[in-house]
């Protein structure tokens, strides 16, 4: 910095011209021994969050819940990040396919990756202590994880004020690329706008265009967007909203809530619920009879809008038959980036992932490709190698992370619950029904408020 | 006097905290759960009333200066005096309708009012604080147009944390006190000599409450984010544990009660990973068989020990006596 400021003020006294040449020399023996970050535009790269990195290895900080509602997602996550460290230390899985890709499978940047473990609690502020601790004492350059969105959002403020890039897990609120997007926030994950234009069509393809819906949301940001998000697609196809009742993260038992969807004249009960939520609500609501009502001359439907492997499973094959929702990725497609990540992640745990686990895989690798991308870890360089990225071999087509919100947009899937004669394996829960494309999910990145603030942070 | 002992020890924390894989951060947090555990310690410890809403004045504290900073100025010091005049009132309030009954009925019935106060967090004012996301996206406090964080946040506590617990061993040696501890033991009989004990009671509550308040203000300083969590019960329960843990009514003993809690839930977890709550519990359970005085009582009782092998056996009879 010394030698900057002589420049500046113009005039040369010998001692500005010995402070600069002692400079000089430090950074030219620095740059021996670390020579990536100061080589290039040595000035530009002051310390942001934890770069520089020291030593020779570097630390990513996995914050998973691992406890609560959403544990099993959590244990899945990790699962996940254990193997994309693997990889990226040793090669295979999606390096294989990911293109256009600069990882080498042998560390990144020359450094070998290593990475620390914290529990989020599905709790925004245990996850913020947790996720500090990372950073302060064990000194990620990135952290990531978390399956709440709530948790995310409350990060990605973290992420922001500390200058350390948080790679989102799995979070499907709105919110967390909308109104609350941050510049050192990134997604793969798809979001409740995409499911609900996604869904809206093939529900009222299935159901017909007369339906009268009722809600159950779980009541924080992510229950409350996708509830707007499906409201506003399935009344765009004609479906009446009857009702919504916001029913807490923590509950288990939801049969008061239920009560009041029968005592409706709704003929569609909405389950914007997730993990341990979905399995109860659904496995509860097909207990009091729901799948085999009739209302207003016609077959009850229920509908789960965000869906996942995870759930399928806890809730069992008999309450999920024929239930239609919306999902980021399952591990049945046939493409070779999913392909390779299915059997590597069966070789090593001997089943197959979730899509908690494949979002958060694809994260660590893009976080790590950007970084050899940028050819540093300052931040801001990464970010901008991660802005507009185009890529595909993580998933089917190609994927675009966008600049303006830092939302990866992507075909999704549309998908149905297969029942106990259905499926072949313990596994084989959903099937697909339709694979929306990207081009009709996409939406203007100015369908939501927000800023995504400094590359730097203040 | 314990005093220096206590303020050696605070004010050198960040030179030997990370050296007991501790990190800059964890031990501002410890330092102002310390501050809340002192205050819940003059509520329980002296007059034995044991509440289990003190979340709400944490709570409240914390929203008042989030929404300070927010909303009037990212300057500390007219959000900390904002909280405590907020808190202070609400305080009374609760406190005079819930101080009329005592031991379990006090309980439930403070309980009842933090819950109220996180239900309204998350339904009425949800609009104001963010409901389930916290209220997020608070500017970096200052202090005189200063910004103000880590060390300076740290040192701020320190000095608040010291001045906290001097404040409360004046009072515990007051004749205020005697007359706290004078509750605790035969409220009636106080009553009978003529005393107005529901005022004593009651300020004591608000004492407390203030050393809440002013954590809940420090924890918003520290970190610019207000989580729904510090105003639902399991806060005031952390609370209850931390100060059962260090050993209720000894003042620095829940201030180590809410250390180890800090410690274990943010560096031991990080070993015991799913199983730290099993862990934690487990301790816990074996601290309240065993060693019903807490961590002050054990290290009393090895005091004791070490005590008795150098032949001052009749000491300790006489001291468990």
């Amino acid at each position: 910095m010394s030698e900057r400021k002589t420049g500046k003020s113009g005039g040369w006294s010998r001692r500005g011209i010995l402070k600069a040449g002692a400079t000089a020399g430090a950074v030219s023996a620095l740059s021996i021994g670390t020579p990536t970050f100061f080589i290039k535009d040595a000035w530009a790269q002051k310390a942001i969050g934890n770069f520089p990195v020291k030593g020779k290895s570097v630390v990513f900080g996995f914050n998973v819940p691992q406890t609560g509602a959403y544990a099993d997602e959590g244990a899945d996550e990790l699962r996940a990040y254990k193997l994309a460290v693997k990889h990226l230390n040793e090669g295979g899985g999606m390096l294989e396919t990911l293109k256009p890709s600069s990882l080498k499978g042998n560390g990144l940047l020359g450094k070998k990756v290593e990475y620390v473990v914290g529990d989020t609690q599905t709790n925004p502020d245990a996850a913020r202590t947790s996720a500090r601790r990372m950073i302060e004492r064990d000194k990620v350059i990135m952290f990531g994880g978390g399956s709440s969105s709530a948790v995310a959002i409350a990060q990605q403020y973290l992420a922001q004020e500390l200058g350390v890039i948080f790679m989102c897990g799995l979070t499907h609120s709105n919110d967390t690329t909308g109104k609350d997007k941050r510049r050192y926030g990134f997604r793969h994950f798809f979001n409740a706008y995409m499911s609900g234009k996604a869904l809206a069509p093939v529900l009222a393809k299935e159901y017909g265009k007369d339906r009268r819906a009722f809600h159950l949301t779980a009541d924080y940001t992510w229950g409350h967007t996708q509830y707007e998000s499906i409201k506003q697609f399935t009344e765009k196809e004609g479906w009446t909203t009857v009702g919504n009742i916001m029913t807490p993260l923590k509950a288990t038992d939801f049969s008061q809530f239920l009560t009041a969807v029968l005592n409706s004249d709704a003929d569609v009960l909405v389950l914007n619920h997730y993990g341990k939520n979905m399995i109860n609500s659904l496995t509860q609501a097909v207990e009091f009879g729901m799948r085999d009502m009739q209302k207003n001359g016609k077959q009850f439907e229920i509908v789960v809008p965000l869906y996942s492997r995870l759930m399928a499973q806890g809730a069992g094959p008999a309450n999920i038959d024929g239930v239609l929702g919306t999902t980021n990725w399952n591990w049945t497609l046939q493409d070779a980036g999913s392909q390779a990540f299915v059997k590597s992640f069966e070789a090593e745990y001997g089943f197959p992932p979730s899509q908690a686990a494949q979002t958060c895989y694809v994260q660590t690798l893009l976080y790590a490709n950007a970084c050899e991308r940028a050819g540093t870890f300052y931040p801001p360089e990464v970010i901008k190698a991660l802005e507009d990225f185009e890529f595909e071999g993580t998933g089917p087509g190609k994927t675009l992370y966008r600049g303006g919100d830092h939302q990866c947009f992507k075909d999704i899937l549309v998908v149905r619950g297969k029942g106990p004669d259905k499926k072949k394996g313990k596994y084989d829960l959903l099937e697909i029904v339709d694979q929306v494309k990207r081009e009709d999910v996409i939406y203007p990145v100015n369908t939501f408020p927000g800023e995504l603030g400094p590359y730097e942070p203040a | 006097m314990p005093v220096i002992v206590f303020a050696v020890i605070a004010l050198t924390m960040p030179f030997w905290f990370p050296l007991v894989g501790g990190y800059a951060g964890l031990d501002t947090k410890i330092l102002i759960w310390a501050i809340f555990a002192i205050g819940f310690d003059i509520l329980l410890g002296f007059t034995g009333y044991l509440s289990f809403g003190h979340a709400a004045f944490f709570g409240v504290s914390a929203y008042v200066t989030g929404l300070m900073l927010l909303h009037y100025s990212a300057n500390i010091i007219p959000a900390m005096i904002a909280s405590v005049i907020v808190t202070t009132i609400i305080a009374v309030m609760v406190g005079f309708l819930t101080l009329r009954r005592s031991g379990i009925y006090f309980s439930i019935l403070t309980l009842a009012f933090g819950e109220m106060f996180y239900a309204a967090a998350l339904s009425i004012f949800s609009d104001w604080t963010g409901g389930d996301n916290g209220l997020t996206g608070l500017p970096t406090p200052e202090l005189f147009s200063m910004p103000f964080k880590e060390n300076n946040v740290f040192y701020l506590v320190a000095v608040l944390a010291i001045i906290g617990y001097y404040i409360a061993r004046r009072i515990g040696n007051s004749p205020f006190g005697m007359m706290l501890r004078a509750v605790k033991s035969n409220q009636t009989r106080l009553e009978f000599t003529g005393l107005d004990v529901k005022k004593y009671k009651l300020s004591a509550f608000v004492i407390s409450a203030i050393y809440a308040s002013v954590a809940g203000s420090l924890m918003v300083i520290y970190e610019p984010y207000v989580a729904t969590e510090f105003v639902h019960w399991s806060t005031s329960g952390k609370l209850v544990i931390m100060s059962v843990l260090g050993g209720v009514g000894t003042l620095f003993g829940p201030m180590i009660g809410a250390a180890f809690m800090l410690y274990f839930e943010n560096v031991i977890s990080a070993f015991l990973q799913e199983q730290w709550l099993l862990v934690l519990g487990l301790v816990f359970m074996f601290i309240v068989i065993f060693l019903p005085g807490g961590f002050v009582e054990g290290a009393q009782r090895l005091k004791r020990a070490i005590a008795g092998k150098a032949g001052d056996g009749n000491a300790s009879k006489g001291a468990s006596e």
